[in-house]
């Protein structure tokens, strides 16, 4: 008893040493965050000192950084949105009646770099005068929520048994009110965590803003970087920001915990 | 039902077709030269294109160093969460956190905490009596596998999580017998677990290779590529040739050598994998 008893204690000692180093990082953004730039800049790095709030309130008296926000909810809403329109009815017939050729299309698409797509999608918004705009960035995510959706919603919907949906069409209800009355509130739960995967793959996007959006439209990601002048770099505040733009993915992930692998799996990363 | 899988192989191929197409094509937006058609010469070039085949090089160099160190740091940190003891659920939460972080964000925290004079890391290394560490990321040999070591910090415990199911999937049967047998712990690992792992650890290989291959947001953010072109990589010359310097058409040609790369090693990788089972 006393040899397994020590065992444990070795495994949580060790675990928690390997875990708490990596989560050093988010530490030290929070850290840095509260510290004024004198704490910043000591050396040895101080871990204990008088907190200021003065960085968060850098951070929010810039107005502009509020339309960030808004810019990234509003781009993340929308690609999530479209992509699980389009998604759920591809992923049902996906399910139900296998297409070989879609599923190697969404393979491909998690094989292609992000780049492959960006360079024509940008001459394309380029032509049609749309580089810039809120559609040519949700349109662009969707290059990467669709995918994940489909092939996540596909998981979930071939869980459901057919018998319900089978005893709905016999009813004389049609194919698409089968999935919009049966499927759709069944799965109820795999559209919430794969809402929410694909939003924070889409609130992480940044080489697709980075070239489709202009001053105005910019995402919080691309937004961040101008915390580095030219001139000076303002540590603080660049650490506040990251909090803030961070800590929402951080939360909404922990929500969806048993679902996150298979939405990284399934391609909620693009390069 | 079809038109939803008619506009999904609408948006996913017709960017590719048109890439294909641009990638013959001298292609510039800016100036008011229309595209023309110059056959496979773009592709001909890169031969020729030192920055290309250095950027490809080191991408080989940085998905190698990657694979090297996710996928056995990984495969260890699961055996040590595999244990049953208490709070692995809460350090199997945490792991979650540096794979959904914000990578541009986090790459800016890296580099505060990698500053040469002033960050935590050269202070935690001077705590066991590494008095100088090399200058990271501004010293050209260092910057790349300090890069892997960021995306490292990033995607190990994504390695980690997928081989948690694959052991939590294991049977039971073949070590009860080793057991009985009375086989030591590491010949258990290394006779039944390493073998009956081997398609897990391939996939998370293959799930990394071809990220790797594709890096480029936290070498953007960190270095831009520097010092120098020290830490290019092929996605992110790509991005500068077709995006930035405005020669889109051979950029084009440079995106869907990096896809077929991505495509070929993967394929490769697959194979390895029908050949061992």
């Amino acid at each position: 008893m006393k040899a397994s008893l020590n065992r444990k204690v070795a495994y949580i000692g060790l675990g928690w040493l390997v875990v708490g180093a990596f989560m050093l990082p988010f530490l030290w953004m929070v850290l840095g965050s509260f510290k004024t730039t004198v704490d910043f800049l000591s050396y040895p790095p101080v871990w204990l000192f008088q907190p200021t709030l003065e960085n968060y309130r850098q951070v929010f008296a810039d107005n502009a950084f509020a339309r960030y926000v808004l810019n990234s909810l509003l781009v993340a809403a929308g690609a999530t949105f479209f992509g699980l329109l389009l998604g759920i009815p591809a992923a049902y017939a996906l399910a139900r009646w296998r297409r070989r050729a879609m599923g190697i299309v969404l393979l491909a698409a998690r094989m292609a770099p992000g780049i492959a797509f960006l360079i024509p999608l940008f001459v394309l918004f380029l032509q049609l005068h749309l580089v810039g705009s809120y559609v040519s960035l949700i349109a662009s995510h969707l290059i990467f929520t669709l995918p994940l959706t489909v092939w996540l919603m596909v998981g979930f919907i071939e869980a459901l048994p057919v018998e319900i949906e089978q005893s709905a069409l016999i009813d004389g209800c049609s194919v698409p009110g089968a999935l919009l009355r049966v499927v759709v509130p069944l799965t109820a739960q795999g559209i919430a965590a794969t809402s929410i995967l694909s939003f924070i793959a889409s609130w992480n996007n940044f080489l697709f803003a980075l070239v489709l959006a202009n001053e105005n439209t910019k995402t919080l990601p691309v937004a961040v970087l101008g915390y580095i002048g030219y001139t000076s770099i303002q540590w603080g505040t660049l650490m506040a920001a990251s909090c803030l733009i961070t800590t929402p993915v951080l939360v909404l992930a922990l929500c969806v915990q048993k679902y996150i692998v298979r939405g990284l799996v399934t391609g909620a990363v693009t390069g | 039902m079809l038109p939803a899988l008619l506009a999904i192989v609408l948006v996913m191929a017709f960017p590719l077709l048109y890439l294909l197409f641009m990638s013959v094509h001298k292609w510039s937006m800016v100036g008011y030269e229309p595209p023309s058609f110059v056959g496979s010469s773009n592709f001909v070039a890169l031969i020729n294109d030192r920055r290309f085949i250095e950027s490809l090089a080191r991408t080989l160099y940085f998905t190698a160093l990657g694979l090297l160190s996710n996928i056995p740091l990984g495969f260890a940190i699961a055996l040590l969460l595999a244990e049953n003891f208490p709070t692995r659920n809460v350090l199997r939460a945490l792991l979650i956190l540096p794979m959904v972080a914000t990578p541009v964000a986090m790459g800016l925290v890296w580099v505060v905490m990698l500053d040469p004079s002033l960050g935590v890391v050269r202070y935690l290394l001077g705590l066991v009596g590494l008095d100088s560490p090399p200058l990271w990321l501004s010293d050209t040999a260092w910057v790349v596998p300090t890069l892997v070591a960021v995306d490292a910090w990033m995607w190990t415990p994504m390695v980690a999580l997928i081989c948690m199911a694959g052991l939590a999937a294991l049977p039971a049967e073949p070590f009860e017998a080793a057991m009985v047998d009375g086989a030591s712990v590491w010949q258990r690992f290394w006779y039944i677990t390493l073998p009956l792992m081997m398609p897990t650890l391939v996939v998370a290989a293959m799930l990394r290779l071809m990220d790797l291959l594709k890096v480029i947001d936290i070498v953007y953010v960190m270095t831009g590529g520097g010092p120098g072109h020290a830490s290019e990589t092929i996605n992110l010359y790509n991005y500068l040739v077709a995006l930035a310097y405005d020669k889109v058409g051979y950029g084009a040609s440079v995106a869907l050598v990096l896809f077929a790369l991505v495509l070929a090693s993967t394929i490769i990788l697959a194979r390895l994998r029908g050949g061992q089972s």
